[in-house]
C-alpha cells in the first residue's frame, strides 16, 4: 500500500481534466472534415475519393441544383477528401467532439450548388461554379485568347455534346492549330 | 428492412421521461456493458485507452460490467454483422429497463466504412433504438468521454445539422501565378504531394515558392538556383530541403530555360547540409 503511494507522489496527478477543461489534441490530428460552402465548385473529386461514401454529390430530384452532402457518422476520417480537393472547401479540422444524442441528421452538413445546363442540348451536367473554375484556371494558364473565347463555348457542353461537337469540327476540316 | 420488432414491455419501460429519471435519479455509478457488435477492434481499445487513469471516467461514475444484466448504459460498436445479431438483442433484453444505448464509432452510429458490405446490417439503430451516438474511427478517447458525458446531460451537444441553400458568388480561386503560367503551379504542387504526401507536400510548396520569390526575378535560372539553395541550407529539416532541390530540378527546368549547370546538385555535401 505505502509503495502505492510512494509510485502515485513520483508520477503525480496525470489525469486530463478534459471535459471541465479545453484538450489540447495533437498536430495533424484529424477531426471532422471543416466544409467551407463558398469555396466549393461542385467538381465532385471527394466523393469519387471518399472510401466509405460519407460525401455523396448528388442533382436532386427536379435536377435543378447539385446537392453536396456530408454524413459525419459515416466518416473514417481518412482525409482522402482533403487531399483531393482542389480548392482547399474540405479540411481535416481538430475538431473532435461529435456526439449527438436522439437525432442522426445533427450530423449531416450540405450545401446545394446551382446546376450547369449544357448550352446545346439542355442537359443538367455539372455545377455553375465548376465551368466558373476552370475558365478562371485557363485563363491564367497562359492560352491565347482565340482559344480561350473558344473554351468559353465548350466549357459550357455536356460531354456527349462535347465529343459531337470535337468530331463535327475535325471532320468538317474546321479544325485549329494549337498554338 | 424491419429486423426486429421491439416488445411491447420493453417499449412501454424505456419512454423518454423514464430514462431521464434514471438519470436524475440514479445516486449510483453508472454501469456500462460494452458489446462487440464485430467491430475491428479499433473502438475497443480506445474503449480501454478511455478507462485508464489518463482519462479516468470514473470520475463521472463510469464503470464497465461483465454482465447485461448489471448495466444501465450499452457502449455498441461495430457495424452488428450477422453472426452479431441475435447476441445483441440477447444483451438488450436482458439489460434491465430503462436503458440507454449509445452506438459508437463510424460503424455503430451508420455502418462506416463497412455499410455495404454483404454480411452486416450497418448501424446499431437498424435493430435497436439508440440514444447517442458517438462518430469517429476509432473515436478519440476524449470524444468517448465527451459523448457519455453528453448522453448523461453534463455537456451539451455542439454540432447541429448544417445546410447551405443559396448558391453565392465564389471568391476568385485562382491566384497569379510566380511564372504567369499556373500550369507551373499545378506541376509543383502533384509533384510536392507526391513526393512527401499531402499534408508535408502543401508545406514543402508554400516553402518552395516562398524561396522563389525571395530570389527577385523568378525567370532568371542563375538567380533562383541561388536564392532555393539559400533555402536549402536554412532548412532544419533535411527531408523538406532534399525536396526543394528535387522540385526545382525537375519541375523548375522544365518552365524555365535551363542549363545542366542551373541544376542543384542534391549531394548534401555539395549544397552545404547543416
Ligand atoms: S475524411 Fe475520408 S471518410 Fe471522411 S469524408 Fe473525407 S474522404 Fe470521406
Ligand atoms: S470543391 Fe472540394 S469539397 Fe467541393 S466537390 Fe470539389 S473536392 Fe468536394
Ligand atoms: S468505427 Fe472504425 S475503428 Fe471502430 S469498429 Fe468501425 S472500422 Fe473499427
Amino acid at each position: 500500500m505505502m509503495k502505492l503511494l510512494d509510485i502515485s507522489k513520483k508520477y503525480g496527478e496525470i489525469t486530463h481534466k478534459y471535459p471541465f477543461e479545453p484538450y489540447k489534441v495533437a498536430d495533424n490530428f484529424r477531426g471532422k472534415p471543416a466544409y467551407i460552402f463558398d469555396l466549393c465548385i461542385g467538381c465532385a473529386a471527394c466523393g469519387i475519393a471518399c472510401p466509405s461514401n460519407a460525401i455523396t454529390v448528388q442533382f436532386n430530384n427536379d435536377q435543378s441544383k447539385l446537392i453536396w452532402e456530408f454524413d459525419c457518422g459515416r466518416c473514417i476520417f481518412c482525409g482522402r477528401c482533403d487531399e483531393v480537393c482542389p480548392t482547399g472547401a474540405i479540411k481535416l479540422s481538430e475538431e473532435f467532439e461529435l456526439a449527438v444524442k436522439f437525432d442522426k441528421s445533427a450530423l449531416i452538413q450540405r450545401g446545394e450548388l446551382d446546376t450547369q445546363y449544357c448550352t446545346t442540348c439542355n442537359k443538367p451536367f455539372s455545377a455553375k461554379r465548376l465551368v466558373k473554375y476552370s475558365f478562371e484556371c485557363l485563363s491564367k494558364a497562359n492560352v491565347s485568347e482565340k482559344r480561350l473565347e473558344e473554351a468559353k463555348e465548350y466549357l459550357c457542353m455536356c460531354p456527349t455534346c462535347k465529343k459531337t461537337a470535337t468530331v463535327a469540327t475535325f471532320t468538317s476540316g474546321k479544325e485549329m492549330v494549337i498554338e | 428492412m424491419k429486423t426486429y420488432e421491439i416488445p411491447q414491455e420493453i417499449q412501454d419501460a424505456n419512454t423518454l421521461e423514464q430514462k431521464l429519471d434514471l438519470l436524475k435519479n440514479i445516486g449510483r455509478s453508472f454501469s456500462v456493458f460494452r458489446i462487440d457488435c464485430g467491430s475491428c477492434n479499433g473502438c475497443e481499445i480506445e474503449i480501454f485507452a478511455a478507462i485508464t487513469p489518463l482519462w479516468d471516467p470514473e470520475r463521472f461514475g463510469f464503470k464497465l460490467v461483465a454482465n447485461p444484466r448489471h448495466a444501465d448504459i450499452l457502449l455498441c460498436t461495430g457495424p452488428v454483422t450477422r453472426q452479431m445479431y441475435y447476441p445483441l438483442l440477447r444483451a438488450y433484453e436482458a439489460t434491465p429497463d430503462p436503458k440507454i444505448v449509445v452506438a459508437l464509432g463510424a460503424c455503430g452510429v451508420t455502418g462506416g466504412i463497412f455499410y455495404d458490405a454483404y454480411s452486416v446490417l450497418s448501424g446499431i439503430d437498424k435493430i435497436i433504438p439508440v440514444d447517442a451516438y458517438i462518430p469517429g474511427c476509432p473515436p478519440h478517447p476524449a470524444s468517448i468521454i465527451y459523448g457519455l458525458t453528453t448522453a448523461l446531460g453534463v455537456m451539451e451537444q455542439k454540432l447541429q445539422k448544417v445546410s447551405f441553400e443559396h448558391d453565392g458568388d465564389m471568391p476568385p480561386l485562382v491566384e497569379d501565378s510566380v511564372l504567369g503560367n499556373t500550369l507551373f503551379e499545378r506541376d509543383l504542387l502533384v509533384h510536392a504531394k507526391r513526393l512527401m504526401s499531402y499534408v508535408f507536400g502543401r508545406k514543402l510548396f508554400d516553402k518552395y515558392i516562398s524561396a522563389l520569390v525571395k530570389s527577385g526575378n523568378t525567370k532568371d535560372a542563375k538567380a533562383t538556383k541561388i536564392s532555393i539553395t539559400e533555402a536549402m541550407q536554412i532548412e532544419d529539416d533535411p527531408r523538406y530541403a532534399e525536396c526543394m532541390g528535387i522540385l526545382h530540378n525537375e519541375i523548375y527546368t522544365h518552365y524555365v530555360m535551363c542549363e545542366e549547370e542551373d541544376k542543384i546538385d542534391l549531394h548534401r555535401v555539395i549544397w552545404g547540409a547543416k
